[in-house]
């Protein structure tokens, strides 16, 4: 089943085409890839998804238009992310930042609470999302007592938390060894495995042949190839955006 | 058409609309004479002394300082004593050794008041150079004593600090001279006033007096001065830099520090000189007037963008002409009215307009400065299990059998203050602590219920609980029109906005006396168990509450049972999914957007709950004074002071409320210390605010994150000493900013 489509979308900042007519789809569980050089408008094309930079043109999730929708509602219906820089609440426990996204608030909720909070309603996504990344033993820690790393990992399991549909994933390999590398690379199996779709957004040309499913390329804002691992890796047009001109195999 | 176009055609109507006044207040004669009248433009250039001072400092340093104005009146007050007895006062400091007078009954020597320079009154310029020697002393001591130790802190400790120092400052002054006006003389070249005639083309435009004309000329010559410094200047180019990025600046050769404390002193010399110059004109400075023209100063400096001196001066100037058209307008017979006399404060309504439009519509706001680090705010705990089951409900019945059976009447009062203090910063816990939005108008909102409650209770009529509620309603709905700036602007641009709310609430609301029952204030129908002149004696289970002496014991527990389920409320609040969405948005506004927090709708929860328990605060303050609140009870230095003291309490736990309210004027620690320890009652704001400025320095938790953390690693100590620490288990104990209230 398609997941996502986007349908010429376009990002511009004033006369910059940040994001020039793509079109691309996502498949339901699969790890679908997006690689492109720096200043490609990797970053800008995950923010227009989620709705953090204003987008023309179409964007369907589950066969409905979320152009215009806010980013908070998208996350609710099932669109989660990461950031590059983390982002995590520096002021909660990694429990609470996963709770954050685990539990939804209505007006009702809101007076509810008031008299009888209710800490444990979000209990099995947050025991989810800290299991699915082996977070256990750190969820009492503040995101300033742990290691770079580690952050990193919540980042992911908060955004499991929300229980996305479709988890978009930007650079979460950056600063990571090859070892490190490739053990987040056999969490995200397992985490498809779970039924949630992987949209991976990433530098790391090696992470990103071994895990997806297909892949798009882009360069300058607009798609310049696509195709499973093998043919993206073969065709010209990348080797020149990334080797230049002197083509060798990527690592 | 989309947002961007609307956009601009709105910025294009505001302005169109903002020039056609300008030009029919120049083209029509009537409105010409009133809006080019010589005390308009004298007081324009006030404004402009201040708003020029609050835009080198922003420059300099990358504070927005809220005291320029307290400290152009500080330094006026200064030289118009000097010129008066030839004293050169001290800001009042507590005696250290009065304890040892109050407890062993010794007599001590006391600190000096003043230094006596002559013993008759100065000359123009020794007492201008005294006091501009003492704002050199003033701006630097203000750099490196206050500003250059928070210049990685977040905006909030900046804003803390500065308006630690306008109610420091003010309070001095009033504290020494109280709320007299200090008459000041006329400029030397100017003792007769002639009158200028300003020529157009064969006829006069406008007639001003000469020592007007003067300080006006005087000003713009100052913003000239300034722009060409920063235009053409090294050091104006590497201030420049540094507003851009730190690093620029050492690489141009100057140390960001040195371009700060350079700009804090021209900042507070020139403020201090204009403002000398300007008050002479008006005969006479006063603490409470002068200081509160940092609101019409910070939205020039704002339309300024807080960078163009020229822009600056310009919308200062008009913000001050203003004054007397609005002021002649309010004579004509199709004017508001309040009990039959024109309905005032209006002139204060034009900033709070300027302010919204520049700020919401035009989407202007600060330059943000390019720092190298920026600190976070105070750590905010959940509150744990313990002090929810058992500490909370401990000390609240500790507090009603104290009340009840063991205070003197001097305590109990003192604990009503505490009991309603608490209230009102634990609204300030709500919006700032919890969600990190500056709100110095917090006493609006407790206003707004408390006349609410009085109109109610005596006009119509309504039994005991239900205006507090509807009081309360009215100030939550006045709190979400304050949130709706908030969406658009966060930081110091939302404290300004909310500082000149206060300010025209406090001058077109309460200054109504149709509103506020005159100056006896709003009566109110209260029920004899709460009101406090009942000195009545309680009998129950064979015990007797009270003595027979006034205040009522009663009305101390009344306040206790609503702070109790306030502080209940929060707490379970905090607890919850709102609370942690809250401190969600307040790490991080985009993480939180995508992790599915509405960040719109919970910031204007925020609001509203906060507002809903300072307008639940004003409605017991309405029934605790049954004989009329006094109208300065909620102005706007009123909410600025609780701010302060919220803060010094502690800003992020209900804890820190508590804590808070324990500081607030006629609260129990002061009325501890002036009764055990004989310090002055007045001496409350003072230490307050220089409380408030060393808190944000050293102690930003306030004193309950304070309290909890050394109690915490106090426990930790004890624990670790008690038992070998397991070899896998980790030692390492939080020692930044972590703690538990």
């Amino acid at each position: 089943m398609e997941l996502l489509r986007t349908n010429d979308m376009c990002v511009t900042f004033g006369g910059l085409r940040a994001v020039d007519n793509v079109s691309f789809h996502v498949e339901e569980g699969k790890i679908v890839g997006l690689i492109g050089p720096n200043g490609a408008g990797k970053t800008t094309f995950i923010d227009g998804i989620t709705g953090f930079v204003p987008t023309t043109g179409s964007i369907k999730f589950l066969g409905k238009e979320i152009s215009g929708m806010p980013a908070h509602k998208r996350a609710r219906i099932g669109l989660g992310r990461t950031w590059q820089s983390l982002e995590l609440f520096e002021d909660l426990n990694i429990e609470e930042n996963l709770q954050v996204a685990a539990e939804d608030q209505s007006v009702l909720g809101f007076l509810a609470d008031l008299v009888m909070p209710q800490r444990k309603r979000s209990k099995q996504d947050v025991d989810f999302a800290l299991d699915a990344l082996g977070l256990r033993g750190l969820a009492h820690r503040l995101p300033t007592e742990i290691s770079q790393g580690q952050r990193k990992l919540v980042s992911t399991a908060r955004a499991l938390a929300a229980r996305p549909q479709l988890l978009c994933m930007d650079e979460p390999a950056a600063g990571l060894d090859t070892n490190e590398s490739q053990e987040l690379g056999s969490r995200m199996r397992g985490i498809v495995d779970e039924g949630i779709t992987i949209f991976l957004v990433d530098h790391d040309m090696g992470l990103v042949l071994n895990v997806c499913d297909y892949i798009y390329v882009i360069e300058f804002g607009a798609t310049i190839a696509q195709g499973t691992p093998d043919e993206v890796k073969r065709d010209p047009r990348v080797i020149e955006a990334y080797l230049g001109s002197s083509a060798e195999a990527p690592e | 058409m989309n947002e961007r176009t609307a956009t601009t055609y709105l910025r294009v109507l505001v302005y169109g609309v903002a020039g056609a006044i300008l030009v029919f207040l120049l083209i029509n004669k009537e409105y010409r004479t009133q809006f080019l009248s010589g005390s308009g433009i004298a007081q324009g250039a006030l404004i402009g002394a201040i708003a020029l001072g609050v835009v080198l400092t922003y420059r300099g340093s990358g504070v927005v300082n809220f005291a320029n104005g307290a400290i152009a009146m500080y330094v006026a007050y200064q030289y118009a004593v000097l010129r008066a007895t030839g004293k050169f006062f001290l800001p009042p400091l507590p005696n250290p050794l009065k304890p040892i007078e109050g407890i062993f009954g010794v007599k001590m020597p006391n600190i000096p008041v003043a230094l006596t320079i002559r013993n008759a009154g100065l000359a123009f310029w020794p007492a201008l150079l005294i006091s501009l020697g003492f704002c050199v002393l003033l701006g630097l001591g203000l750099h490196f004593v206050i500003f250059r130790p928070l210049r990685h802190a977040p905006p909030l400790a900046k804003v803390v600090a500065s308006v630690g120092l306008f109610v420091f400052l003010q309070a001095a002054v009033i504290r020494r001279f109280n709320t007299t006006p200090q008459a000041t003389p006329p400029l030397p070249t100017f003792k007769n006033t002639t009158q200028v005639h300003i020529p157009f083309n064969k006829w006069t435009l406008f007639t001003i007096s000469a020592d007007q004309l003067f300080v006006a000329v005087i000003v713009i010559v100052f913003a000239v001065a300034l722009w060409l410094v920063f235009q053409y200047t090294r050091f104006g180019l590497a201030t420049r830099a540094a507003a851009e990025n730190e690093k620029g600046a050492v690489v141009l050769g100057f140390s960001p520090d040195f371009l700060a404390g350079t700009n804090w002193v021209l900042s507070t010399v020139i403020t201090g000189l204009l403002g000398i110059l300007v008050a002479s004109t008006q005969t006479f400075v006063d603490p409470v007037g002068l200081v509160v023209l940092i609101v019409p100063a910070l939205t020039a400096a704002l339309l300024g963008s807080f960078s163009s001196f020229g822009r600056t001066t310009a919308a200062a100037f008009v913000l001050g002409m203003q004054v007397q058209v609005v002021q002649y307008i309010s004579t004509k017979s199709w004017f508001p009215k309040s009990s039959a006399t024109a309905w005032p404060g209006f002139e204060f309504l034009v900033p709070v307009v300027a302010i919204v439009l520049v700020l919401f519509l035009a989407g202007a706001s600060l330059p943000t400065r390019g720092a190298i680090t920026s600190g976070r705010l105070p750590f905010s705990p959940t509150p744990p299990k313990w002090s929810v089951r058992y500490g909370g409900p401990l000390l609240a019945i500790v507090i009603a059998l104290a009340g009840l059976f063991f205070f003197s009447p001097l305590y109990r009062g003192a604990l009503t203050e505490t009991l309603i203090g608490a209230m009102i910063c634990l609204s300030v816990v709500v919006i700032t602590g919890f969600v990190g939005q500056i709100s110095l108008a917090q006493l609006s909102f407790a206003g707004i219920a408390a006349y609410t409650v009085s109109k109610l209770s005596y006009e119509h009529g309504w039994p005991f609980p239900w205006p507090i509620l509807v009081g309360a309603g009215a100030a939550t709905l006045l709190g979400l029109v304050v949130a709706l700036p908030a969406l658009r602007v966060r930081g110091v641009n939302l404290a300004i906005i909310t500082l000149a709310f206060a300010v025209a609430v406090d001058k077109v609301v309460f200054g109504n006396t149709s509103v506020t029952g005159g100056y006896v204030g709003p009566l109110v129908k209260t029920p004899s168990w709460i009101d406090p002149n009942n000195a009545g004696r309680y009998h129950f289970l064979g015990l007797t509450a009270g003595d027979g002496l006034q205040p009522n014991p009663m009305t101390g527990l009344f306040c206790l049972v609503v702070l109790v389920i306030l502080c209940y409320l929060v707490a379970n609040m905090r607890r919850s999914t709102t609370g942690r969405q809250m401190l969600a948005m307040r790490s991080n506004e985009r993480a939180a957007a995508a992790t599915g927090v509405n960040v719109s709708g919970t910031k204007i929860l925020a609001f509203g709950v906060s507002a809903f328990i300072a307008g639940i605060a004003g409605g017991v303050i309405a029934y605790r004074t049954p004989g009329g609140v006094g109208a300065d009870q909620f102005n706007y230095t009123a909410s600025l002071v609780f701010f302060a003291f919220a803060y010094l309490g502690g800003i992020s736990s209900v804890s820190g409320a508590l804590a808070g309210g324990m500081l607030v004027p006629g609260g129990l620690l002061f009325i501890f210390l002036q009764d055990k320890l004989g310090v002055p009652s007045e001496m409350t704001l003072v230490l307050g605010g220089a409380g408030l400025v060393l808190s944000a320095i050293l102690n930003p938790e306030g004193i309950a994150g304070g309290l909890a953390r050394d109690g915490k690693r106090l426990l930790m100590r004890i624990r670790a000493r008690a038992r070998p620490p397991a070899p896998d288990e980790p030692v390492a104990v939080p020692v930044t900013t972590q703690g538990t209230a």
